[in-house]
């Protein structure tokens, strides 16, 4: 779903105010692109408005890179669609 | 809901900082809608500017901002002021028109994203059934 992921992209690109072409699939958010948990939390809201999903607490750890929010977003938007 | 005195001793801000007069409306975790009077002897008009009273727009964020406090607080908790600190994480509001002495500000915040320790809010201030500012809040709790 390359869709899903240049909306990912744009979306952490803007919340981080970086270009999208550093948001690359395995730039570590807090390391690399200087992200903060107040940001994880945009990102994590963000997603849940845009694609209509409900995405429980505990994943926001798992937002690191953009491959793993990709992912994180793919298995909720696929148990929504069941 | 909430008049001054209960408002007071929810909200670890005191004079002259405190940004709300009453509470409308509030379910808890879900939504409030809160009120402050903007009188010409509010101390920020003297330099804010001399001759022609504009409230700072910071100060409409802050009255949003403590509204999302009291909206977090749940009755019957134990009081927010004396147990949590809250710290913004970001701000994004936007003006569309003045507020000035005489408005009436009413301030409506619900949740967007709630997790333990930290949330977002949507939030909207109007005067005169016109909205003067709206956007979005998140903020960091750290208890103890």
């Amino acid at each position: 779903m390359p869709d899903l992921e240049n909306e990912i992209r744009n979306m952490i690109a803007e919340i981080v105010e970086k270009d999208p072409a550093q948001v690359t699939l395995d730039a570590k958010f807090f390391e690399e692109l200087g992200m903060d948990s107040m940001m994880a939390l945009e990102i994590m809201a963000g997603m849940e408005k845009k694609y209509k999903i409900t995405i429980p607490e505990e994943k926001l750890t798992k937002l690191t890179t953009l491959r793993e929010t990709v992912a994180v977003a793919k298995e909720y938007l696929e148990k929504n669609n069941v | 809901m909430f008049n001054i005195e209960e408002i007071q001793k929810i909200l670890p801000q005191k004079f002259p900082f405190l940004m709300l007069d009453r509470v409308l409306e509030l379910e808890a975790g879900k939504k409030i809608v809160a009120l402050k009077n903007i009188s010409i002897n509010e101390s920020f008009f003297a330099g804010h500017f001399p001759g022609q009273p504009v409230m700072p727009g910071v100060l409409i964020i802050e009255a949003m901002a403590q509204a999302a406090i009291i909206m977090f607080y749940a009755p019957g908790s134990i009081p927010a002021a004396k147990q949590a600190s809250y710290y913004l994480g970001s701000v994004k509001i936007r003006f569309q028109h003045p507020v000035t002495a005489g408005d009436q500000l009413r301030i409506e915040v619900e949740p967007i994203k709630v997790i333990s320790g930290a949330g977002l809010v949507k939030a909207k201030a109007s005067a005169g059934g016109r909205e003067v500012a709206s956007g979005e809040l998140s903020f960091s709790v750290q208890y103890g």
